[in-house]
Order: C-alpha cells, then sequence, then structure tokens
C-alpha cells in the first residue's frame, strides 16, 4: 500500500500556515449540516468535540466513563511544555522540536513535529483563557520548570494535577456546547465496531454500557481520541478500563496500525507489590529533578535497610554513567538502566526489582518545607500506597508501562488510511517517534484537538462527497451482526469456560512484559508469539464470563478488551521482531552499543510500520512510509 | 505479611428497578497490603467461578484522580480515612475478623444503576449549566497578559482540585451537592477569566443543582470531611456571597 | 435583574432567609434574656416593671409581636420546605451512616438542628401559652408598683417553674437552645457569605460560645426560680 503522508511543501516552518491557507474551507451554514462523532473525551476528543461544535458541527461524543471528565488524560501529573520561553532561557520552536524529534530517536515526523512545536504555545493562552489554574510565581505571571530531560523550564504546570487541570477545561469547553445543544453527549458507551460505507468512516456501532443496548450512530466523519494501549501488559500506570478496542476495530476494518511495539516505560513508579495488585502508580517525573537514584554497590546490601547502607557504599548510577544529564536521562534511558541494575541483583525491596529515589540530600539542602511544596501530594500518594514515609526512607522506584508512542497510521492531517477515520492523540502515532518526551503527551492530545483537526476535519469535509446516509443502511446492520455474533460467541463459551478474564488478563501481561517489555530479543519474541496465539486460542475455549449481554456487565466489556489485547499483543511481537534496531523505548538486545545503550540502524529502519490486517490468526502485512529528515542530521542519541 | 479475614455484607441491585438488599459473603487470606477495590476484585473472582454475579462497582485510575470509585464503607464515604478515595484505602486499615458493610452512594439525584454503581451525570449537567469559561477555541492574548497573584491562583486551585467523586452528596445528611457545584463557581469566579460570568453562572448553577433533586446545604459540614480533595467548606460561603452580589446586580 | 424566574426560592435563596430570620431571632432572644435577667432580683419588683413597662407600649407592642411572629414563620416556613426537600433527596437511607468527623463544623448540635428546632418550637407555644395568655390581674395576680396595680407575671412565673416537670422541661429546652446556636450562629453567618477561609473558624468558636452562653445564661433562670425564688 502506497502511504501518503500528505507532508506539505515548502519549509518546515511554514508547513502548516501554507496548509492552512491552502486547505479547503467549509461554509459556516453548511457546518450545521454534518454531523462528526468523536469516540472518547481526553484531552483530545474533549478539545476537538468542543472546538469542532463551536465552528458549528453537529457532534456526537461518546466514552466508557460515567462522564467525560473521568478520561485518563485527568491523570497525567507533571505538566504540559510549551515554547512560551518565558523564562529567557534559550527556548524556541525549533528547540522544542529538535529536542522531542532527538527524544524519539529520530522515528516520527519532521513536519508532524514541528508543528505540534509551533502550536504549542497557542495551548498555554488557550488553556488560561479557560480558567485553567496553571501554577504562578509571585509576580502573577506563570510558573514553569524544567522535566525530564529538557534544559530548559519550558514545562507548565498545576501542582501534580496538569492532567487533570487541562482535561477538565476541555471538559468544560465540551460541557458548554452540551448546554449550547450542539454536542451529544454519550457516556458510557463503547465503540465496538467501525461502519464503512462506499470505503469511507460512516458511523459506529456501540454498547450501552448501562443497558447492554447495541446503538448506531451515523456521520461524516469519525473521529477515534481513546487513547493508548498500554494495558496490554495488565500492570500499568493506565486506568483500569483503557484499552484499545476502539482502534483495533478500526484495525479490523482495514485503518494501518503504526509502530506498535513502540511503547514507553516510566522509570519513575511504584513498584508491584504482590500477586492481586490492579494497576501501578507513577510518581511524577518531576521527582527525579531532585531526588537521586541509587542502589547498593554490592549485591549483598540489597536486602539491607537504606539506613544502613553507608554513603560510599551507595552506587548512584545514572549520575556516574552520564554526568551531564545524571538522574534526569529521558525516560528510556533511565528505565533500562533501572532493570540493568535489578538484573545484576543489586535491586532493593521484598521483590529485589526496585531502586531508591533519595531525597535526603535535596532535603537537607533546600529544607523539608520546599520539597513538601514541590512534592507533598506525591509522597502522600507514595506513603499511602507503601506505608513507608519518603521524608525519612529513600522511595522504592520501578519502571512500569506507561504510554504507547504506536496507534493507528495519521496523514499530516490526522486521518488514517480509511476516508474519514481521524485519529487524534495517544491513540495516533505520529509525534513522539520511539520515545515520547515528559510534558509532551498533554500537548500532542490538545495541539491536535484544539488546534489541528478543526482545520483538516473541514478539508476533508470541504472536499469529499458524502451523500448523507443513515442508520438504517445496511452497513449498519452488518456490523451490528458481526458485534452481536462476537459477543454471544464470548458469552457463549464463558457460560462453561474455566479460567476469568481477570486470570488470561493478567497471563498476557506477564508474557508481554517478559518478551516486549523493557528489552527485548528475537528468541523471546518469537515465543512470545507463539505464547500469545496459544493463549489466545485458550481463551476462546476456556474463558470464563457471567452474566448477560443485556445487562450491566463489566466482566463482558473487560472480555472483549481482553480479546482485542490478546490479537495486538501478537502485533506488538510482531513489530519488535522485525525492527532489528534498537530505538527509543524500543531496545532490542541484539543492537546495542559497546556501553550498552540503545544502536539505532538508519540504514535499514528509518521507516514507520504500518501494519494492516489480513484476516483473523493471519500474519498482519507490513507497509513502510519512510521518514525524511530534511532539517536535522539524524545522529546517535547521547546523554552522557 | 498479615492476612485478614473479612466479613462483608454488600449491597446488591440487579438494576435500576430492582429491589436490592444487602447480601453476606466471607474472604479469608486477604493481604493488608492490597486496596479494598483489589479486595473487591478477589470478592468477584471467587463469585464468577462458583457461578454467581460479580458486585459491579465503578472504577478506573485507581490512583484517586479519575473520581470513578466511591462506596460507604462502615457508614463514611470512602471509607475511614480522610483524604482518601475508595481506590486509595489499603486493607491494612481493617483488622482481622471485621464486618464491612458496603453501600452504594444514596441520593436522588444519584440513582443506582446496579449492586454499587450509581449514575452521577446530574454532576455534568450541573456544570452545563454554567461551570464554563464562555471562550472558543481560537487565538487568545497571551497567557501572561492577565496577571493573578499568586495566593489567587493557588485559592482557584484548591477548588479545581475537585475530582467529581460524589462523596460530598453521599456523605451529607442533606444529600446536597453545594460543595461540589461551588467549588467550580468559586475555581472560576475567583479568576479574571471567568469573573465576568460570575453572577449567571451562580444562578444557572444553583437553579441546576436544585432541578437535579439534591438537598438543601445546612452547613453540617459533613462533606468536607469526606472530599478526598479536602476542599474547604469556605467555598459554599463564596458561593452565597457570590449570589448575594448577584441579587444586587 | 435578567434570570427573575431563578432568583428566588433557590436552595441557596431559602437559606439566605433562614439565616437572617435566624440573625433576627437571635437578636430577640438577647435582649429577651437581658430583660429576664430581672427574675434573679428576688423581690420580683424588677421583673413585674419590665413586663409592665412592655405592656405599656401597646400598639406598638402589639406590631413588634407581630413582626417577631413574621420572623419566626419565616424561620419555620423556610426550614419546613429545606427539610422537606433534604428528605426526599435521599429515598433510600443508609444501612449505618458515620461521621467522618476531621476539622470541620459536624457535631451534634449541626446535624439535629431540625429535631432542637422542633423541641424549641413546641416550647414555644406552651411558653407563650403560660405566659402571654396566661392568668393575669383578673385571676388575681396583682403586684403593686407605686399606686398602680400590674399583673403579678413573677409570682406566675415563679409558681411555674417551681414544678419539678416544669423545671424539666425548660431546662432541657434551654439546653436545646444552646445547641441549636452553638451552631445556628455561625451558619447564619456562613449561609450569608460572611465567613471567609481566615475568619470562619474564629467565627465559628465564637458563634459557638454567645450560642453557650445564651443557652446557659437562660438555664440559670429556672435553676435560680427551682432552688432559690420564693414567692
Amino acid at each position: 500500500m502506497n502511504l501518503d503522508s500528505k507532508i506539505p511543501s515548502g519549509d518546515l516552518s511554514e508547513k502548516w500556515s501554507n496548509h492552512k491557507g491552502s486547505i479547503k474551507l467549509v461554509n459556516p451554514a453548511n457546518k450545521r449540516k454534518h454531523t462528526v462523532l468523536v469516540v472518547g473525551s481526553g484531552l483530545a476528543g474533549a478539545s476537538a468535540a468542543a472546538s469542532l461544535a463551536e465552528l458549528g458541527y453537529n457532534v456526537k461524543c461518546f466514552c466508557i466513563q460515567d462522564s467525560p471528565r473521568r478520561a485518563h488524560s485527568i491523570a497525567a501529573q507533571g505538566g504540559i511544555n510549551s515554547t512560551k520561553n518565558y523564562p529567557n532561557d534559550g527556548d524556541s520552536v525549533y528547540r522544542l522540536f529538535y529536542d522531542t524529534i532527538k527524544g524519539g530517536d529520530f522515528r516520527s515526523r519532521e513536519a508532524n513535529v514541528y508543528r505540534l512545536a509551533e502550536l504549542s504555545s497557542n495551548i498555554i493562552d488557550q488553556c488560561a483563557a479557560q480558567g485553567v489554574p496553571f501554577a504562578r510565581e509571585y509576580s502573577g505571571e506563570l510558573a514553569n520548570r524544567s522535566f525530564g530531560g529538557a534544559q530548559v523550564s519550558r514545562t507548565f504546570y498545576a501542582r501534580g494535577q496538569t492532567g487533570q487541570q487541562l482535561l477538565l477545561g476541555a471538559y468544560q469547553a465540551l460541557m458548554r456546547m452540551v448546554d449550547a445543544g450542539k454536542v451529544e453527549m454519550y457516556s458510557r458507551r463503547e465503540m465496538l465496531d467501525l461502519v464503512m460505507i462506499d470505503g469511507k468512516a460512516r458511523g459506529i456501532i456501540c454498547r450501552n454500557l448501562t443497558t447492554g443496548a447495541m446503538e448506531r450512530y451515523a456521520g461524516d466523519s469519525v473521529l477515534l481520541a481513546t487513547g493508548g494501549y498500554g494495558r496490554v501488559f495488565f500492570l500499568s500506570t493506565n486506568a483500569f478500563n483503557s484499552n484499545c478496542t476502539a482502534s483495533w476495530r478500526a484495525h479490523k476494518r482495514g485503518a494501518l496500525f503504526a509502530n506498535p511495539c513502540f511503547t514507553q516505560i516510566h522509570p519513575t513508579c511504584i513498584p508491584v507489590s504482590g500477586d492481586h495488585q490492579s494497576k501501578l502508580t507513577l510518581m511524577s517525573e518531576s521527582l527525579r529533578n531532585d531526588g537521586r537514584v541509587w542502589v547498593p554497590k554490592r549485591k549483598e546490601d540489597a536486602s539491607k535497610p537504606p539506613s544502613q547502607i553507608s554513603e560510599d557504599a551507595r552506587d548512584y548510577f545514572l549520575e556516574r554513567k552520564y554526568p551531564s544529564f545524571g538522574n534526569l536521562v529521558p525516560r528510556d534511558v533511565a528505565s533500562r538502566n533501572n532493570k540493568e541494575v535489578c538484573d545484576e541483583g543489586r535491586g532493593v525491596g521484598t521483590s529485589g526489582y526496585a531502586v531508591y529515589l533519595d531525597f535526603k540530600d535535596a532535603i537537607q539542602r533546600d529544607g523539608l518545607q520546599t520539597i513538601k511544596e514541590k512534592y507533598g501530594n506525591l509522597f502522600e500518594i507514595y506513603d499511602k500506597i507503601t506505608n513507608e514515609n519518603p521524608y525519612q526512607t529513600p522511595m522504592r522506584i520501578y519502571p512500569a508501562i506507561h504510554y504507547t508512542m504506536g496507534g493507528l497510521w495519521v496523514d499530516y492531517n490526522l486521518m488514517s488510511n480509511i476516508p474519514g477515520l481521524h485519529v487524534l492523540g495517544e491513540a495516533n502515532f505520529s509525534d513522539h517517534g520511539a520515545n515520547r518526551l515528559g510534558a509532551s503527551a498533554l500537548m500532542q492530545g490538545l495541539c491536535d484537538g484544539y488546534f489541528v483537526i478543526p482545520y483538516t476535519l473541514g478539508h476533508y469535509i470541504a472536499s469529499t462527497p458524502l451523500p448523507a446516509v443513515d442508520t438504517q443502511h445496511p452497513a449498519f446492520a452488518d456490523a451490528e451482526n458481526s458485534v452481536r455474533s462476537e459477543i454471544q460467541k464470548l458469552l457463549t463459551v464463558g457460560k462453561t469456560g474455566k479460567k476469568t478474564v481477570l486470570e488470561f488478563y493478567r497471563e498476557l501481561g506477564h508474557l508481554m512484559w517478559d518478551h516486549v517489555g523493557m528489552a527485548r530479543n528475537e528468541k523471546g519474541l518469537k515465543t512470545v508469539i507463539q505464547k500469545v496465539q496459544g493463549l489466545r486460542e485458550e481463551f476462546w475455549n476456556e474463558v470464563l464470563i457471567p452474566g448477560e449481554a443485556t445487562e450491566f456487565n463489566k466482566n463482558l466489556e473487560m472480555a472483549g478488551r481482553v480479546a482485542d489485547f490478546l490479537e495486538l499483543g501478537e502485533l506488538m511481537a510482531a513489530d519488535a521482531l522485525n525492527r532489528s534496531e534498537s530505538c527509543g523505548g524500543h531496545f532490542r538486545e541484539e543492537s546495542q552499543t559497546p556501553e550498552g545503550e540503545a544502536l539505532r540502524d538508519d540504514e535499514n529502519f528509518c521507516y514507520v510500520a504500518a501494519w494492516g490486517y489480513t484476516g483473523q490468526n493471519k500474519p498482519e502485512t507490513l507497509n513502510k512510509e519512510d521518514l525524511h529528515f530534511e532539517s536535522i542530521k539524524l545522529s546517535q542519541r547521547s546523554y552522557k | 505479611m498479615p492476612k485478614l479475614k473479612l466479613n462483608l455484607e454488600i449491597w446488591r441491585q440487579k438494576n435500576p428497578e430492582a429491589q436490592g438488599s444487602f447480601e453476606p459473603y466471607q474472604l479469608s487470606d486477604i493481604d493488608d497490603d492490597i486496596s479494598f477495590l483489589e479486595m473487591l476484585d478477589l470478592l468477584n473472582e471467587q463469585l464468577i467461578k462458583s457461578g454467581k454475579a460479580p458486585v459491579e462497582f465503578d472504577s478506573d485510575c485507581r490512583e484517586g484522580i479519575c473520581g470513578s470509585c466511591g462506596v460507604i464503607i462502615n457508614g463514611q464515604a470512602h471509607g475511614p480515612l480522610q483524604a482518601t478515595t475508595t481506590c486509595q484505602l489499603y486493607m491494612r486499615h481493617f483488622g482481622d475478623g471485621d464486618t464491612i458493610i458496603i453501600e452504594p452512594w444514596r441520593s436522588k439525584a444519584f440513582p443506582v444503576i446496579r449492586d454499587l454503581v450509581v449514575d452521577r451525570s446530574a454532576f455534568d449537567r450541573i456544570i452545563a449549566a454554567g461551570g464554563y469559561v464562555s471562550t472558543k477555541t481560537g487565538p487568545h492574548p497571551d497567557a501572561n497578559s492577565h496577571l493573578i497573584p499568586k495566593p489567587v491562583a493557588d485559592q482557584a486551585m484548591d477548588n479545581a482540585t475537585c475530582i467529581g467523586c460524589g462523596a460530598c452528596v453521599a456523605a451529607c445528611p442533606n444529600a446536597s451537592a453545594s460543595l461540589f457545584t461551588a467549588a467550580k463557581i468559586s475555581h472560576l469566579g475567583l479568576l479574571p477569566q471567568g469573573n465576568p460570568e460570575r453572577s449567571k453562572r451562580v444562578f444557572r448553577m444553583v437553579q441546576k443543582m436544585d432541578l437535579e433533586g439534591f438537598g438543601n446545604c445546612t452547613n453540617i459540614g459533613e462533606c468536607r470531611a469526606a472530599c478526598p480533595k479536602e476542599i474547604s467548606i469556605d467555598t459554599i460561603a463564596q458561593m452565597r456571597r457570590d449570589y448575594v452580589q448577584a441579587l444586587k446586580e | 435583574m435578567s434570570y427573575p424566574q431563578v432568583k428566588s426560592f433557590t436552595t441557596v435563596f431559602k437559606k439566605l432567609l433562614i439565616a437572617l430570620s435566624g440573625l433576627g431571632l437571635v437578636g430577640f432572644v438577647v435582649v429577651h434574656l437581658l430583660g429576664n435577667l430581672t427574675l434573679l432580683r428576688s423581690d420580683g419588683a424588677a421583673f413585674n416593671a419590665y413586663a409592665a413597662k412592655l405592656e405599656s407600649f401597646g400598639p406598638l407592642l402589639a406590631v413588634a409581636e407581630i413582626g417577631l411572629l413574621a420572623i419566626f414563620l419565616i424561620h419555620i416556613v423556610t426550614v419546613l420546605t429545606t427539610k422537606k426537600r433534604n428528605l426526599d433527596a435521599r429515598p433510600v437511607a443508609y444501612r449505618q451512616w458515620r461521621s467522618k468527623g476531621g476539622d470541620t463544623p459536624s457535631n451534634l448540635s449541626s446535624r439535629n438542628m431540625a429535631v432542637s428546632g422542633s423541641l424549641i418550637l413546641l416550647f414555644l407555644g406552651i411558653h407563650i401559652w403560660q405566659f402571654r395568655f396566661g392568668p393575669g390581674m383578673s385571676q388575681g395576680y396583682i403586684a403593686t408598683q407605686g399606686q398602680e396595680q400590674i399583673r403579678d407575671l413573677y409570682r406566675l412565673v415563679v409558681e411555674t417553674l417551681k414544678n419539678p416537670v416544669m423545671f424539666l422541661f425548660y431546662s432541657v429546652v434551654m439546653i436545646l437552645l444552646g445547641l441549636h446556636l452553638r451552631h445556628g450562629i455561625w451558619s447564619a453567618l456562613q449561609s450569608l457569605g460572611m465567613t471567609r477561609s481566615r475568619t470562619t473558624t474564629p467565627l465559628r468558636l465564637l458563634g459557638a460560645i454567645l450560642g453557650v452562653l445564651l443557652g446557659v445564661g437562660f438555664l440559670i433562670i429556672p435553676a435560680w426560680i427551682y432552688f432559690g425564688a420564693s414567692i
């Protein structure tokens, strides 16, 4: 398949403005004749739904939660990047662009990333106008902090709850449009299929999660803003109900899935503590600004309490190995190093899979009060979960799955290869390459929703013949029937099955973490493909599901999602196997520098791997979009 | 690691129309370092394996920020700890042999959907009635063109931390939504961006709150005690101040 | 004034009425207590003189009484509609409900305003029937003030409160009044939006002290009479 990324011509810095000036517009009077279906109400979905409704489109917005305000964007802690350069420390659009491309290990699309950097300052203005209570200096001006390996202070924040505040801003904008009658909000709805008519995305099939009823919705375009697929690892920092189902069902209808193996491991999470844990909790990356990461130098000390390990018996390994970035190396580098020291047997805690994040020096230097003001809420969360006081004893942290850079393939207009199917936010693949920088996810979600899709969707609608369709069209009946029969299949097996959905889910998670987690190798990937196939077969024969389809039934919801993860998991492994280079969060043990750093292979892998679905239990086909770098030179990342 | 044996009494209700009742369950060998919701997960695994319907409850982020979870635990919204959501409550706060009574939020405005799951969409409708700044997406003046004194920004943020979980309503002897509504009114009203619509906002949101069937605040303060984000009832006074000011206009 | 339909009779507006009428009643209670303290003078002349002085205002007194009645009615009727709404707001009661305490005004007083209020109302009926419409000069309750004959209200008060049942009843209600005001005074300020983060805790304390003082003040009178005073 020929993948046309539709990158506008011209100089990098002029592409977006040229594009905006040349794309088609929809007459204001005509906008109200068009219906847009927005699936997901996180930063990308809510901002898109609100912005499109303001323009005059009729919007229907869907979310699986009981309220659009609960989308998982709400859990983002640290902040949002922007090139405002208020601190006057040398930031610029080009620098954010460069940092993002480099941080993504040169596997993202130049033009998209540049646009993201370019629009980043509009986002701050937009959110401030909505009343987002960003942190302020005593002057009354906005405060900034340095975040996640950036050498400039470009991160805006609202305590440790930036995602919450930005999401509530978008949610309120969305509810304003609900009030104005321009958005119809459908909560507790799960999209289970994409309806295609004449090769275009024209509708969706949803299950009403309250009643179990199947519902059909028709529109002129479908926007997927359904987040990432990190829950394929079961334990992750993602919300319990985050899932890949909407994306995956669209994939099965023909949308290409790009770079599925690009997942991000976040270095600072509270370690796994037992077999019954249901999710992992992130401790914001901002903690690395003041905390020092260490493990004992000797294996024998690993089981001692930290207070009994003297200063010279401690190995501050990030500071030792990366003198210029120290504890602030990018997430993938920090995570891998954490894993490495634990694999050496120097990990701490009951499981041996944790490292210390120590605030003793910071407290001595800045005083307890300052540290409390900066991180008080995080320390409390830590205390609540672990029953340990991080002011007195160092935190124990370990990497966990946090974000997925891969996602449905989109062009510069955020449209997938299916006409009319647009994909926004974490659900698409485009901006973060093989590794996302801290405080960039919020930026991308809002950028897509507020400032990109309102333009590019108009272009699609204005330039595409869209004859009216309604939900009586046979394509809707077909899609609904296929969803119904799949649910029926699940429930039929479910009546006599032996293993619960959660048991399968955990098992898949273990397989994925062990073989497609922080480090991957050919043997492990080949093994895991077979194992996931086996588990999938077992699932469809042995899964135990309570209840009926026509009632509120969370296990049935979860069963559908796990069924999809069991397919996606295999594709992730296949993608990781195909990409025999290391880049960003994707670390192939076969491809590393003598010092053990990720070694890219630009000769053979400077492309986006976009996979096409070919049918149940059949290998997917690989399509390549070559990445061209016009403005920057590819270099080996170094944070030494 | 201590292991707990627990007697649970849980409200079971098949659907909004059905008559509900309490059902007793026994659990043993519960690790005390798992969360309350993980304890319910465990119960559900056992129920499913013995052919019974699992207990339905809402939860999502499981780190205290999304506001999905929330049940009444032994008569207290989100359980015995202050500043804690149900998902952040760990079993180490319970003792071996304890009886735990688990009920859904109870309010006319929050009808039960199933078991411990309630419909909180009334909160969305209150926000839709004015809990926003009427600004559109597009170019705006530079974010620093409005200077906001730090104490004001901090106060707005205190109010904005509301997670919309509904514990205030659940804990209030009057099932009032005043803390929730006032928190949004105060958050926006305190900021220059939200100030122009202050009067209109307070009238519309208060009216909506009433229409949804919530009770009347009688300044008891249970909402503050149950609020996982410790939002102060000063915010309710602020709402009334805005209301009085609006009456004068 | 562009939202006439929503201005009145929202819960917040009703709470303003309750607060304003409540504060009015607090004013009345203060005046009433000050007047009643004359009961502590054991010969009763001061109290009877005070009562006679009030009587002498004639039509003015009637106006004041009607005004007071109106304030009471506003307080009671708005409270009743509020109570009705609050009962409707939770159709299914909790099997178990426990306070979460902490640094809040939630206490026995604040959670039982309706109970204390209703008992005070019941008391009020009895109290007015006993004294305002109770036996007067034609029934022989006559005292002399200089040349004049006036109603011997003092004797009526003492006779009533010497009855152990009445003494107990009055004492219990005065405790309830103290509890009602302990929360009520601050609550009124909170309802009027007059409390702020820095002032609310001191005001709560002040309101509680004033409330309890008023309660104790009123409690002294029946005790003084029951244990001490003679006719």
